[in-house]
C-alpha cells in the first residue's frame, strides 16, 4: 500500500499519539484489519520511554488511546526510546 | 465469528465491566489469589493444548519453546467475570496476559520481545525454571 491511501482509523490515531507524545521522533500506525480499524499495529519512538520498562511503555500507549481502543478487537504495540 | 469478535469497549474498568462483588471470579481477591498460584500464570483464549487466538497461541509456544510446560493457564472465554476482571486487575485492556511470580509482565509482543533479547530466560531463571533454549544452545556448542 502507498503511504498516501491512510485509512481515516490510521490518521485518527497517529494524530492523538502526536497529541499525546509531543517528543515522539517517530510514529506509525497501520490498520491490520484489512482496513476495518477493528485492530491495529502501532510503532512509536520517543524519549518519553527512556529508562522506562516494555510494560510501562505499553501502558503509556493504553492510556493515550484509551477511547479508541474501546472499539478494536486487538491491537499490537512497539515503542521504543531513540538511539542515544 | 461468534465469541471471537468482541471488542474491547469493557477495558480497563471503565464502561458497564462487572467489578465483581466480594467472592466474584472476577473481583481483585480472586484475580490476586490466581496470578499468585504458581511462578507461571498465563491468561489467554482457550488451553494450551488448543488455543483460540493467535496471540494466545504465540504465548503457548514461546513458553514450550522454552521448555515450560507446567504452568497454570485460565481460559478467559469460559469466564466473563474473569476476563473482565483480569483486564481491570492489570490496567491491561487485552488477553492473553502473562504474570511470572505474581507479577504482570505484558501480552504477547512483550513476550516475545523478551523472547529474543534474552530476557525471557533470565526470568524463568530467577523462577528457578531452567530455560530448555540453554541446553539446545549447549548442544549446538559440543558439535
Amino acid at each position: 500500500r502507498s503511504f498516501a491511501s491512510q485509512t481515516d482509523g490510521e490518521s485518527r490515531l497517529a494524530r492523538v499519539l502526536r497529541e499525546k507524545f509531543p517528543r515522539a521522533s517517530a510514529i506509525k500506525v497501520v490498520d491490520i484489519s484489512g482496513g476495518c480499524g477493528a485492530m491495529y499495529e502501532i510503532h512509536i519512538e520517543s524519549e518519553e520511554f527512556r529508562e522506562k520498562r516494555t510494560v510501562q511503555q505499553h501502558q503509556m500507549v493504553n492510556q493515550a488511546l484509551s477511547e479508541e481502543i474501546k472499539h478494536m478487537h486487538g491491537l499490537r504495540i512497539f515503542t521504543s526510546a531513540p538511539k542515544a | 465469528r461468534g465469541r471471537a469478535g468482541r471488542p474491547l469497549s469493557q477495558a480497563a474498568g471503565e464502561g458497564g465491566g462487572a467489578e465483581g462483588g466480594g467472592g466474584g471470579s472476577g473481583s481483585r481477591e480472586a484475580v490476586e489469589r490466581l496470578v499468585r498460584e504458581h511462578p507461571v500464570v498465563v491468561f489467554m483464549k482457550g488451553s494450551p493444548a488448543q488455543p483460540l487466538c493467535g496471540f494466545s497461541n504465540a504465548v503457548v509456544q514461546i513458553l514450550r519453546l522454552h521448555g515450560v510446560e507446567d504452568y497454570r493457564a485460565h481460559d478467559v472465554l469460559q469466564d466473563p467475570d474473569l476476563r473482565q476482571g483480569i483486564k481491570n486487575y492489570s490496567n491491561w485492556p487485552t488477553i492473553p496476559q502473562v504474570y511470572l511470580n505474581g507479577e504482570f509482565v505484558g501480552g504477547c509482543d512483550i513476550l516475545l520481545q523478551m523472547h529474543q533479547n534474552g530476557d525471557l530466560v533470565e526470568e524463568l531463571k530467577k523462577l528457578g525454571i531452567r530455560s530448555a533454549l540453554l541446553d539446545a544452545e549447549k548442544d549446538q556448542e559440543k558439535k
